[in-house]
């Protein structure tokens, strides 16, 4: 038995320090900071609850929180919609079904800042492919990127197209779980292929439903490259979200306390939207 | 007019022909069993009568109406799985009605049949229950309750029992032939369990290769098998075959192998080819004193071997001996048994020898013993 504790502790050994490192620590110094006020050049000094009454009171934090949830509010449904449809389209018998899956996830490997200059290349307002499309057709091109009312739906559709992959697999396996006989059955019994949908499909995955909703919530939620290389969270600080100006207060303005105090509201911001997400579906779910 | 009609169907998938050329007529009210192997074809039959598999060629017919083109939904047939196929996020009234509520029926009438089905396979207090908190048997009746309420013109069952116990198969065997009888809708069951078939068929269907061996209710089956594939299918526990010759001897037909002569009922044709000799283990009647001469009685009819194993069943027992190379078995009552290694008599009744060809047929069928 101790003999088996000695390994044991030797083969966690090394992911325990990783964590120790690079996630307990920081964590615990982030919660430290909150309390101080430091430049990163001399000495930090004890701010008492300064950085937390700033935060209350900080009408660029909130509009930053506000950007998100309208982030969000575009990407989170239409993550799930799109990422469904393909997962529903390459789930059939489909030649070279292999290359399309492996295209659709090639996104997901891909830098984002790579994907970022790329889309305001396609964003680009006289010279972007998305616009060149438009006016072929006989419509008026958009300044996607610089009209405050597009720019932050522009940077959703952006990132959906992104991650969308990731989400197809995940659907993808429960689709493959859903078993054969009950596809057969609901069939026989007279469902048309919208009502196998409704009531056997969809239903079914719920699971992966509630999966893709917190995962892209979260992710949605650390929005950074995006606006930090395509806008600068303009225009109109429209697309300015928490972590950039997270990050700009820690390096741009130097305020490392105060960005810690915005990293940990965005952290307990996130895990009150998660709780009340799972809580809505898990309601959904009983009816 | 038969209630289910198949006219020349043929299935093929890619180059392999899994069908061919099958012709079958299910009357109206009737219980039939397609019985056979895995590979047999007997799934791929149920499959297409109900639209989940498309037919290559022929044409299937249900009542008067052609439905091989038809969609499942169109050809008003249930079908309950070997898996069962529920709904895992519904309750087992969800699972009951859904169906019902996709064809708009009124709401009165499925709460009717709901309750209809739910009373008859005891279902009520498992109404608002999830398949997950159901047991092996409960799921099954809930499959069989979707299928009910739909009334519809033809039952599929395809291998229903197979993922229960042994238990709970009997109990459930019992359900769906007392069912069937009350219900009287025309029934295709499927299944690779010879005594499912014997027990619950109005007539069996054997198969095997994507070929129909025989047809025919189940005693016939038992007691004439057209070929010897049916005659060691149909029965537990199987046939005893012994390879052999006929030869004629004095007016009488004999049957010749190694360590075995058998004297064979009058009238039994001359055969030149090689000769299969079938023996129910339950026809086969057992004396625990050799009788001299050494192979067989004056009169020929009987074995003398020695027994190599006795396995104990309870009221019956099956012992196995050895009759020079060929190892046969008797199925005996329990009462009193021999020892491993004694020396029996086994006395074999010329009326219920089987006889088949080279080619597997049976021949010198007579119709006396049917």
């Amino acid at each position: 038995m101790r003999a088996e504790q000695k390994t044991a502790s030797l083969m966690a050994g090394p992911y325990a320090a990783f964590l120790l490192v690079f996630a307990v620590y920081p964590i615990a110094f982030a919660l430290v900071l909150v309390f101080l006020q430091w430049d990163l050049v001399t000495a930090p000094t004890f701010a008492g609850a300064d950085n937390i009454r700033l935060l209350v009171h900080d009408g660029r934090f909130w509009s930053a929180v506000a950007n998100t949830f309208v982030f969000l509010s575009i990407h989170v449904p239409l993550q799930i919609i799109t990422a469904l449809a393909l997962a529903l389209a390459l789930n059939r018998q489909l030649v070279g079904r292999s290359f399309w899956r492996a295209a659709f996830f090639l996104p997901v490997v891909i830098s984002g800042a790579v994907v970022a200059i790329l889309w305001s290349n396609l964003y680009a307002t006289d010279v972007g492919l998305i616009n060149h499309l438009l006016v072929k057709i006989g419509l008026s091109p958009v300044p996607w990127l610089t009209d405050p009312r597009t720019a932050m739906p522009a940077i959703a559709v952006m990132v959906t197209w992104k991650n969308v992959g990731f989400y197809v697999i995940i659907y993808l396996a429960g689709l493959q779980y859903i078993p054969r006989s009950c596809q057969e059955a609901i069939e026989i019994e007279g469902a048309s292929a919208w009502q196998r949908f409704r009531y056997l499909t969809l239903p079914s995955l719920l699971p992966q439903t509630i999966l893709v909703v917190t995962l892209s919530t979260i992710n949605g939620f650390q929005l950074f490259i995006e606006p930090y290389v395509m806008t600068g969270g303009g225009p109109l600080r429209r697309t300015y979200s928490v972590v950039l100006y997270l990050y700009n207060n820690a390096f741009a303005y130097q305020k490392m306390g105060y960005a810690a105090t915005i990293g940990v509201a965005l952290a307990l911001i996130i895990g009150i939207v998660v709780f009340a997400q799972r809580r809505l579906i898990g309601k959904a779910e009983a009816l | 007019m038969p209630s289910v009609t198949f006219e020349h169907v043929t299935k093929r998938f890619g180059d392999a022909t899994v069908i061919e050329d099958f012709d079958l007529q299910v009357a109206d009210g009737e219980l039939l069993v397609l019985v056979g192997g895995s590979g047999s074809g007997k799934s791929t039959i149920l499959r297409m009568l109900a639209g989940l598999e498309t037919v290559t060629s022929g044409r299937i017919r249900i009542d008067d109406r052609d439905v091989t083109d038809l969609a499942p939904r169109d050809r008003d047939v249930a079908m309950v799985f070997q898996d069962y196929g529920l709904y895992p996020h519904m309750t087992v009234r969800d699972n009951l009605s859904l169906g019902l509520r996709l064809r708009k029926i009124p709401r009165h009438e499925i709460d009717r049949r709901v309750a209809w089905a739910a009373g008859m396979l005891g279902l009520e207090p498992l109404l608002d229950r999830k398949p997950k908190a159901l047991s092996g048997g409960q799921r099954q009746r809930v499959a069989m309750g979707r299928a009910m309420v739909r009334e519809p013109k033809v039952f599929l069952f395809d291998e229903p029992l197979s993922n229960l116990d042994a238990g709970l198969r009997a109990q459930m065997r019992i359900e769906i032939g007392s069912l069937q009888d009350r219900l009287k809708t025309t029934t295709v069951y499927v299944t690779h369990d010879q005594v499912e078939a014997m027990t619950l068929g109005d007539r069996i269907v054997v198969l095997a290769d994507g070929r129909i061996q025989q047809i025919g209710r189940p005693i016939e089956l038992y007691r004439t098998p057209v070929n010897r594939f049916v005659a060691g299918f149909i029965g537990t526990p199987a046939m005893n075959f012994i390879e052999g010759t006929l030869a004629a001897d004095g007016g009488r037909m004999f049957f010749s192998a190694e360590a075995a002569r058998l004297k064979m009922r009058a009238g039994t044709a001359e055969s030149s080819e090689p000769i299969t000799l079938g023996i129910r283990p339950e026809d086969l009647r057992m004396d625990f004193i050799p009788q001299q001469p050494t192979h067989g009685s004056a009169d020929f009819d009987t074995l003398t071997g020695r027994v190599v194993l006795v396995e104990r069943l309870g009221g019956t027992s099956h012992v196995h001996f050895q009759v020079g190379p060929h190892r046969l078995m008797a199925s005996v009552a329990s009462d009193s048994l021999p020892e491993v290694g004694h020396d029996i008599t086994a006395h074999v009744p010329a009326a219920r020898v089987h006889l088949f060809g080279g080619d597997g047929r049976a021949i010198g069928r007579t119709a006396e013993i049917v």
